[in-house]
Formats: structure tokens, sequence, C-alpha cells
């Protein structure tokens, strides 16, 4: 039977326990300029730990795995313009990439090939059409060269969550990002793709030759995407972002004034904001795990052998860690809740974190009798889906642990106990006294008879 | 031979006791043989599908004891519901064959508990034939007896549900439920309350055995309401009535599924009633025989018109207060046969409650069915107060067998009972002269027994006081009306019948009731050849062994039972039907969209689907023939999901073909047991994707699945299982093609084998000495 009577189905877990520093990445690129022209954010990484290797996106000798075994962990493709990935790549291969937990960040620009929307596709979102770029006529850059292309977005439209972006990048006066580069549309249906970056509410993509906008623009104002991001099912990532410009050294290093309010940055945002984000792409934040689960019955140590009994007193404790510069810690948040479940949920109740960091819910199993799983579903926008189930069956009272003596049933006692005191007297009466009354009987009759 | 009558008394009594002895060994034996068909042709096995579950049940008990059977609660079986079986089980059978087993491991005798399950029934039917012999002597005579007790023990009405394997409830509760029977009519005769109680305690031996036991304690309060109606009241029937009804329910109640019944509701109120009314007799008997006529004339107006004001006042109040229940469907099916249909399709779906045709009365009981009735007049003609209770039994039986087809089986002892009676008036009538006269011959004729002991035993009738009134008052016609070519004409005739009838009983076990319907068997048609398809069991052999240990396997409720015992994996739904709303939702995540159902299928943890398909070898029990009930069972409970009138077509027709409704072709059911069936040709000239169960050529040929994937399907396609795809298994929802604003080019790949090198549009060209732009 069950001894241990938990079934942790870690849906979608890496099960490597730390991240390997000597990660191995792959970066394609249009042409090896682009190395020189990212060499910043290219260093970043390179001091973080990771292997680059460099290769051209159309290389014949390009290889993603080999006997099965992946050879990198992430692949950064700054190729706008491939239209067919040399060698063994392919968009499938990629896609399957992501689906056996590979994680990748993608830039396009205005004028993307057509690998780079098949695989945008495959993630659940699409480059704007070609030569369509994010045109802002009120936040654009002064350095603009007049179609207004150049565009500033502020940090207030990064998506809401730390984990992603980066502490303080999102405050009031952080610095603008700037941008240029196309829209990316999201498939709305999709819920796993996050909104990283959104353009102003004044944006617009379209093609900035054209002459007159003719047609209704794919994505107006705050919809339109600039960087947006896919957390697959098994938690690998994808970050996709319209414009290559803004992972350059130009835009890092250069400052940045609002051409009309004529506000002014010593800095752009960039560099922070692309930091954090190629972080948490690759796994470097934002990722949590179950490192242990326990339930028993309240006062005792381990759990039941088969099965809890309707109405025990029950402890849940759950630890859960967090991936904090390459250090697996106790995880701190105050909102994650544990749900009994039996089809529908019978009890639901935030875990609350004890001294050792782990969390902890006490509570009474409901009077009802059945299978039941012990289910924390913590998914928050930035952090790695953490599902974890445990099934335990609850049982009904057995035949002696029901009261053996309830107050209703006194009148029946009395009686079955009345009724026994008084066959006993009874048979002691008659069998006493049996004797006299026949020998007074037959003395009479002796007597009669006389 | 000529001997003085009293020498030949003795030497008669000798010589009845010897051949009842006889008869009656010879029928267990006879009985228990005519079961064993479905061994010798097959295997040792537990046949259909609640026999699965008494088995596992049994198993259990005798691995882990009787309180850990009594507390077991079963996390397998109704996922998540899970099963207390302790409380909801009929226990006797189990205890029975566990005790059996005990007793023979006691002995030092080895012996796997599956073979006694397998073999209980046969058993039991022997013992049957015996209680049978008793309870027909009580009622009759000894020789009427013999006769019920050799019908009994080869009536394919009671053999359907007692061969060997067939392991149910049925096997034991037929020999409880004559036993108790005849225990019952013994202590109306003597009124002792000796008898009263041992009827008691085989009356719970029946509660413990059977559900049925509801017809017990309902036909006994009605032969006694019936005798104080025909005004036979006596101290007798005071006596029992009151022991047995006492006994009878504190025993009842100590069988934990019956727990509370006895005495909240409506199916026992009847018994409540009449010992009420039994009390009620009795005291203004004696009353009677007290108080004055006047006196008692105004104090029985009184107490009567206040009896019945209480009674009635207490019974509505009961009844609104809850504390009695309302009558349940399956009783109300007993007397309106439309009742489940339109109320409970899950009752209704299982075809033995259907009703029962006319052609099963003659195919289960052939020529006792229509001897039954002469047995009826013989005893209706000569009532007394346990032949009040035959009949009724009777009566009553008729009725229940002809609404449902299951109930067959509580009226088949009573039929050899009745016929029993009436063939041996028969041979009363026309052997009687013959037996005076020829004393002698009896002895060296070398005739079947059954004639023998007949003749016999009328010589013991002559001891009866009440059997020589009528001896004496219709033998002078007789002799004066019938010459002896006529008897003898007539006496073969009735020897050709009960031939013909032993012989039907043996075809009709041979063929119909000796399949364990899960090894199938059918004839090749070419060379006559018998095949074996063990496709069922190929099935579960694979789960067992393929499947994580906790793997839950979503199928309809039918084979829940047989997934349980023979794959030991986790169902959601089972042969107890206790819970509808659960099965209805098992059933609307049968009949609907592949989509919604995997709604509901992750909502239950399922992991693996079981369909059984017969459309490959023409199996016609299959889950596509059973759909309908499916879809009317999930709309009981789901009825703004599920229509039953999608799943037909316009003309009101539930066809498969390219006609068939569209709700129908689409249904989760309809693709698990068509999937990649339209690519398989049966024979080289017929069209592809052809079911031979229903004779068309499947309307929904190319589908693919999305989420699901065949995991396992039989050698011939009977039983198909398919695993349920995790969510995480969608790991990323793709655009499709169709959905994108702008739909992708026609990219050709200019890769090939030799040449590798991608492609990159605008790829910059160094041009030395010039800087680049930006």
């Amino acid at each position: 039977m069950w001894k241990v009577l938990f079934i942790i189905a870690l849906a979608i877990y890496n099960c490597n326990a730390v991240l390997e520093t000597d990660a191995n990445t792959l970066v394609l690129l249009d042409n090896l300029a682009i190395r020189e022209t990212h060499s910043i954010f290219f260093k970043s990484l390179q001091d973080r730990g990771f292997k680059l290797t460099y290769k051209l996106a159309d290389d014949s000798s390009l290889l993603l795995s080999r006997y099965g075994e992946y050879l990198y962990k992430n692949v950064i493709i700054f190729a706008p313009s491939v239209e067919e990935f040399g060698g063994d790549i392919s968009v499938e291969r990629l896609a399957q990439f992501v689906d056996d937990g590979g994680n990748v960040l993608v830039a396009g620009s205005e004028k993307s090939g057509d690998a780079l929307r098949e695989f945008a596709s495959e993630c659940g979102f699409e480059l704007d059409e070609e030569n369509a770029a994010v045109i802002d006529h009120l936040h654009y850059d002064h350095n603009d060269e007049g179609d207004h292309t150049t565009i500033l977005t502020s940090a207030r439209n990064l998506i809401d969550s730390d984990v992603i972006v980066g502490k303080g990048n999102r405050q009031k006066d952080a610095a603008p990002l700037i941008y240029r580069g196309t829209g990316l549309i999201a498939d709305k249906e999709n819920p796993l793709v996050l909104k990283l970056l959104t353009a102003e509410s004044t944006a617009y993509s379209y093609n900035p030759e054209a002459s007159s906008v003719s047609d209704y623009p794919h994505a107006v104002g705050r919809g339109t995407l600039l960087i947006a991001a896919l957390q697959a099912r098994n938690n690998a990532r994808v970050v996709f972002s319209g414009s290559l410009h803004f992972f350059s050294d130009a835009t890092f290093t250069t400052a940045v004034q609002y051409a009309q309010s004529g506000v002014f940055h010593k800095q752009t945002g960039n560099r922070a904001v692309s930091e954090s984000i190629s972080q948490w792409v690759f796994g470097e934040s934002g990722r949590l795990r179950v490192a242990s689960v326990n339930h028993h019955k309240a006062g005792e140590l381990l759990p039941p052998e088969q099965a809890y009994t309707i109405t025990d007193p029950v402890v849940y404790t759950i630890a859960i860690e967090e991936l904090v510069e390459g250090k697996w810690q106790a995880f701190k948040a105050s909102d994650i809740q544990l749900e009994f479940v039996r089809i529908d949920p019978f009890v639901r109740t935030f875990l609350k974190q004890t001294s050792t960091g782990s969390y902890e819910a006490k509570f009474k199993i409901p009077d009802v009798y059945g299978v039941y799983q012990f289910k924390v579903d913590y998914d928050r926008i930035g952090y790695t889906h953490l599902y974890s189930t445990t099934q335990v069956s609850v049982r009904p009272l057995e035949h002696t642990q029901y009261e053996r003596f309830i107050p209703s049933a006194f009148p029946y006692y009395t009686s079955a106990f009345s009724m026994m005191i008084g066959v006993f007297v009874f048979s002691f009466v008659f069998l006493h006294f049996k004797e006299e009354t026949t020998v007074g009987k037959s003395a009479k009759e002796d007597k009669k008879s006389q | 031979m000529n001997r003085t009558p009293k020498i030949l008394n003795s030497k008669v009594a000798g010589y009845s006791s010897l051949i009842t002895f006889a008869v009656l060994l010879i029928a267990w034996l006879a009985g228990f043989s005519s079961r064993l068909f479905a061994v010798i042709r097959f295997e040792s096995i537990i046949h259909e599908f609640d026999p699965w579950f008494n088995y596992r049940a049994t198993a259990y008990m005798v691995q882990h004891g009787w309180y850990k059977f009594l507390n077991w609660f079963d996390e397998r079986a109704w996922y998540p519901l899970g099963r207390i079986v302790g409380g909801t089980v009929y226990p006797g059978l189990m205890i029975t064959s566990g005790g059996i087993h005990y007793l023979l491991h006691m002995l030092n005798i080895p012996v796997h508990i599956r073979d006694i399950c397998v073999f209980l029934a046969p058993v039991f039917s022997g013992l049957t034939s015996i209680s049978t012999y008793l309870l027909t002597k009580e009622l009759w005579s000894p020789g009427a007896g013999l006769f019920a007790a050799s019908f009994i023990a080869i009536v394919p009405g009671y053999i359907s549900r007692s061969v060997a394997g067939s392991y149910d409830n049925e096997g034991i509760a037929i020999f409880a439920l004559q036993f108790t029977y005849f225990l019952w009519v013994r202590s109306v005769k003597t009124g002792s309350v000796f008898w009263s109680a041992a009827a008691a305690l085989s009356y719970f031996y029946m509660v413990s055995a059977w559900g049925g036991y509801v017809f017990i304690i309902n036909l006994i309060p009605l032969h006694v309401f019936v005798l104080l109606l025909m005004g036979r009241y006596s101290p007798r029937l005071l006596t029992s009535y009151s022991t047995f009804y006492i006994l009878g329910l504190l025993f009842s109640m100590q069988i934990p599924f019956v727990g509370f019944q006895p005495i909240r509701t409506s199916e026992h109120m009847a018994a409540m009633g009449v010992f009420v009314l039994l009390m009620a007799v009795a005291t203004l008997r004696h009353l009677q025989s007290v108080l004055s006529r006047n006196e008692f004339r105004k104090l029985f107006i009184v107490g009567g018109l206040l009896a019945g004001v209480l009674v009635f006042v207490a019974v509505v109040v009961l009844t609104m207060m809850g504390v009695v229940a309302p009558w349940s469907g399956r009783f109300y099916s007993l007397w309106d046969t439309g009742y489940a249909k339109i109320h409970i399709p899950i009752i209704a779906s299982v075809s033995e409650h259907q009703p029962t045709t006319w052609f099963s009365f003659f195919f289960d009981l052939h020529i006792l069915v229509c001897a039954f009735p002469v047995g009826v007049w013989y005893c209706i003609k000569q009532i007394n107060d346990e032949r009040v209770f035959v009949v009724l039994y009777a009566i009553s039986a008729v009725y229940f067998a002809g609404v449902m087809v299951r109930l067959m089986l509580t009226l088949t002892p009573v039929v050899c009972m009745l016929a029993g009676v009436a063939f041996s008036g028969l041979l009363d009538v026309f052997l009687q002269e013959d037996a005076s006269k020829r004393m002698g011959s009896i002895g060296h004729s070398p005739a079947e027994t059954d004639e023998h002991e007949e003749s016999l035993e009328k010589k013991t009738l002559y001891d009866k006081a009440g059997k020589l009134k009528h001896r004496t008052k219709h033998d002078p016609a007789h002799d004066n009306g019938i010459s002896s070519n006529l008897k003898s004409i007539v006496i073969l005739a009735v020897l050709m019948i009960l031939m013909m009838f032993a012989v039907h009983c043996t075809w009709v076990t041979s063929n119909a009731y000796s399949s364990p319907s899960i090894v199938l068997a059918f004839h090749n048609s070419q060379d006559g050849s018998r095949n074996i398809l063990d496709d069922f069991r190929e099935a579960y052999y694979w789960l067992s062994q393929n499947t994580a240990d906790d793997a839950r396997i979503m199928s309809w409720w039918d084979y829940g039972y047989q997934i349980a015992g023979m794959a030991n994996r986790t169902t959601l739904v089972d042969n107890n039907t206790w819970n509808n709303s659960h099965i209805a939702l098992v059933g609307k995540a049968m009949s609907s969209t592949e989509e919604k159902s995997y709604e509901i299928m992750t909502s239950l943890d399922v992991d693996y689907v079981l369909v059984i398909f017969g459309g490959v070898i023409g199996y016609s029990g299959d889950d596509i023939n059973k759909f309908l009930w499916m879809v009317r069972i999930a709309e009981g409970e789901h009825p703004k999901d599920i229509k039953e009138s999608d799943y037909f077509t316009d003309r009101g027709e539930f066809r498969v073909d390219a006609e068939g409704a569209p709700a129908l072709l689409n249904c989760l059911m309809y693709k698990l047991s068509y999937y990649r069936f339209g690519d398989l040709k049966l024979d080289y000239r017929g069209p592809s994707g052809y079911d031979r169960t229903r004779n068309a050529v499947i309307g929904n040929k190319d589908f693919d699945l999305t989420y699901l994937e065949e995991a396992y399907t039989t050698e011939h396609w009977l039983v198909r299982i398919y695993r349920v795809k995790k969510p995480f298994e969608f790991n990323r929802p793709s655009l499709k093609a169709k959905e994108r604003h702008f739909p992708p080019t026609n990219f050709i790949s200019r890769k090939n084998l030799k040449r590798r090198k991608g492609y990159i549009r605008n790829r910059p060209t160094v041009v030395k000495g010039k800087r680049t732009l930006k």
C-alpha cells in the first residue's frame, strides 16, 4: 500500500538544483558586427558566468543538440533578418527546444525575416508587417531622424513585476527607455504571454515611409507591444523584442531627451532593464521550487500509514525555495494558499511562514470521506509556476471509533439493565419460592385428603 | 411379496427414506455438474461484472481478516469519492466463502479462495434443492418435494445465476430464501418459538446475503395479513409472527448496510403494520373473552377509531419529519414499469431491470410454467394456513417476474414447487390404484427414480390424515373412469415431457448461461473451429503492467469492477451504482466533444480512458450500443449541456454512418471507438471503416485526437485504451495559421542534404576601407 502518501506532481520543473555557472548559450547573429555593437549586453552575460558561442544564423554547421542531448541551455537570436537558419536549426527545432525546457531571447527589427515570424507565432505573438515601425509623434528622442521612430517609453510601461524588470527600474523617476523597431501583436487568447513593455498611449505601429495612414494600424497606443514574453507551461521562457537596437551599446550609453517636453535624462533605462530581463529569461531570477512537502496529524510526526480519518486535525508543511544569485533560499510571500481538494476545494487557507522558512497550515479535515489532494498552486507573474499536489485518503470512522454510550440512548440502557435485573430477580423468586408454594399446596392437599 | 400391512409399512418407510436420500443426492450432483459447463469449456475463472467485486472483496477479507474488511475504505473505487466497502455490501457471500476457506485450511486442505468462489454457487444449488424439498414437503407431500427438488436443481431460471464462476449474492440467497420460507411455514404449522426463532436466524443469513430479503419481509407479513382476513387467526400465528418479526428486525439491523432501514424505510413498514395489527387482533380476542358483549362493542368502536386516527397521524408526521424515507426508485419501478425509464435512466439502463418477455418465461422454466398454474389450483382447492403462503408467494413472484427480468429468479423456486405439486397430483391420479394393485412390481421396475419415488411416496401418503380424505373421496370415480391403457399413455406422455424438460435445461445451460463474458468464444464459419477472444483480460493485464500504480481509469461503469479486480487500478465509477451524479459526469464526458470532456477529465484527474468497441468482430455489447444510456444519464443531471435529441438524426434514428447526427459523430465516445478505424479494411471487397456490429460505414473517418493519445488496442480491437494528456503537455498555445494577422509567406526551404547553409536577407557584405553608417 502507500507507505508514503505523497505524489509530488511537480508538473513542470527544471530538475537541476543550481543553475550551472557555465550555462552554454548559443548566440545567433545576422553578422558578426552585432557582437561588437552589443558588446555591453554580451559582456554582462559573460560576467554572470554564461559561456557564449557566437554563430552566424545561416551557418551551415549550426547544431542544437547532439545524440539527444542539448548542447546549449539558452539561445539568443540577434538576427532579425534571417529567413532560414542554417545547419540543424529550424523553427520546428527551436520550438522543440522550448518544449524541452530551453530559454530563448529573440530580437527582431522593422525588417524581420520569415524565420522569426514563424517562431513568434509558435510562441503566441506576431511581428507587425514588414517595414512597419513603432511611431510616436509626442514621445520621441531628440536625436530622432524625423520619422519619429526612435521613441521613448516611460518606465511606467514596464510590466508590474520586479522579478522580471528588476527592482527600482519601474519607479516614477526612472529613466525612460529608448526603442526603435517594430511592434508586436500578442494572441489575446493565450494566457501565457506576458506584456513586458508597451509603448506610450500616443504610439502606433505603421510603415513610416508611407505617405498617409490608409489602413488602421495593427497596434495602437498602449496596445503596441514592444517586448513580449512567454513562460511556457514547462517554465521555459521566451522573450521577444521588436527591436534589436534596444539591447545595443548605443542605447545603453546615450543620454535621452524628450523632443517635445525637453525632459532630460543622463542615461536611458535600457541597460538595467535589459540586464534584468536577460536574468529572467535565462532563469537566474524568478525561479521557485518545492523543497519538501510534509503532512501529518496534529501531534504526530509522520503521515498516517493508510488514511486520515474524517475530522482529524492535520498539519501541512511545504518548503518553498527561490533561486537568488545562484543559491536556493527560502521564499518569502504572504499570499500562498493551500487547497484541500476533492473535485472542489473543501478547505482553502493561507499558508503561514514559520521560523524555519517553510510554510505551514493547520486545519481540520472536513467531515466527508474520499480521496483528497493537498494542492498548492502558486502562479504569479514572473515566477515559475509552482504546483504541488499530494494525494491522501480520508476514511470514515471505524466501527470502534464511534461513541459507545450516547446520552440519548439512556432510556434504552435503563430498560435493558432493568430487564436483566428483573429477569434475575424473577428467576430467583421463581426458583426460591416454588418449592414453598408446592410444599404448602401439597400440605393442604395432604390435609384435604386427610 | 404378500406381507401384512404393518410389515409393509415399515419396509416402505425404509425404502422411502432411502429413495428420498438418493433422489436428493442425485439432484445435488446433477445440479452441480450441469453448472460446470463454463469451467470445462473455458477455465475456472470468475464471470461477468459483479462477481469480480465479490471476489475482490472476499480475497481482501481472507487476506486481512474480518474487521479490516468491515472497515475497508476502498480508495480505488469511485475516485475521488471512495467507497466504504464494509458498510455498502451484503457480507453474507464473503463470509460464507471465507468461512469455507477457513474451515478447509483448518483441515489442511489448501484450496485457493478463487476456486471456492467459483464453485460456491453450484454447491449451494444442492442446498437449495434440499430446502426446496423440505418446503414442498411441508406444503404438500414428500413426493411433490422430491419433484420440486429435482426441478430446481436443473431449472435454467436458477442456473442463470448460479453457474460455476458466477459468484454472486443470488447464488446463496435463493437457498437462504427457501430455507427461511421452510422454517416459517414450519413455525406457522407448529406455533413453536423454536421454529420461528430458527426462521429469524435464517432470515438473518438472507439479509446478510442479498437485498432481496425485502421480498421475505413483505411476503411473510402479507401471509399473516391474509390469514387474518380469512379469519384464520390462531395463537400459533401470534407466537410465530411476533417472535419472527422482533428477532428478525433486530438481526437484520446488525448488517451495516441495512442499518436502520428496517424501521425507517417504507419498504419495511408493512411488516411493522402487520405486527401492530396482529397485536391488536390478539388483544381484541382476549378482551372478547373477558368482557361482556355490550362493553366489548363500545370499546371496539371507540378504540378502533382512536387507533386508526393515531396510526394515520403517526405515519404522516413521521414521513413529514423525514424519519420514514419515501419509497426508493427501484421500488417504484416495480409498480410502474415506465417509471424508471422516465425518471431514473440508470436503473432502466441495466438490462436485467427490463420487463420480462413472454419468451423468457418459457426459456427459463419450460414445461414448469405450464404445470405451475395447476399447482396453484391444487393449493387453492385444498387451502390451509401454509398453502395460503405458497399461493401468495406464487402470485407476487409472478407479478414481479413480469416487471423485471432479474426477478425471474424469485419466481423460479415457487414455480418448481408448484409444478412439483402438479406433477405429483397428476401421478397421484394416474398411478394411484396401480400402486395398490401392483405393490410387488415396484421393486423390479427399472424406470427412472423420479417415478419410483413418486409411486413410493404415495404409499407414505396413506399415513397422512389430510391426504387420506381426499383419496377416499376421489378414488372410486377414478377407478371407474380411467382405463389402464389411458393411464400408461398419460404416464408415458408425462415422462416424455419431463425428459424433454431435462434436455431443454441442459441445452439452455450449455448455450445461454455458461459464458463467462470476459472470455468470448465464437465458431469460425469456415472450418467450424472454436476461437477464443481474450481481449478483456489482455487489456486489463496491459493496464496492470504498463500504467502507474495510482493511475485513474475512466470507463463506463460496467467495467469498473473488472478493472479494479483484474487490473487493480483506480476507477471512477463501477457497478455499484450508488452515485448517480458521478456516473452522469462520466456520461457527460463521454458524450461531449473532446475539448469539453477534457475539462471534465482533468478535473477528475483521469489518466486513461477505456472503451469497449465491437465493430471489428461484431460484438454487440459495446459502448456505442450502450451510448444512448450514457447520454440519457448525463442529460438527467446536466440537461443544459446534453440533449438526447442531438444524438439522433432528424428522422429519429441512431446511426453512426455519414448521416448520423453531428453531435454523435464528434463526441468523445465516437472518436475513441472509431479512432483510426477509418483506415481499417476488414476484408478485401468491403469498404474501409465498416462497422460489423452496426453494419454501416462510419461517418467520421478522418480525425485526430488532440487531448488524448492511443495507448493500447487489443488484438480484436475489443478494448481500446487511451492516455489523457496532461495540461503541461500543451506547453505553449501557438497561433494557428488562420488566427494570424499576417498569413505565413510560402517560404520554400533552400536547404538540402548537402547544402546546410541558411539564408539571411540583405546580408551585409564587407567593403574594405569604409565605415559603417551607424
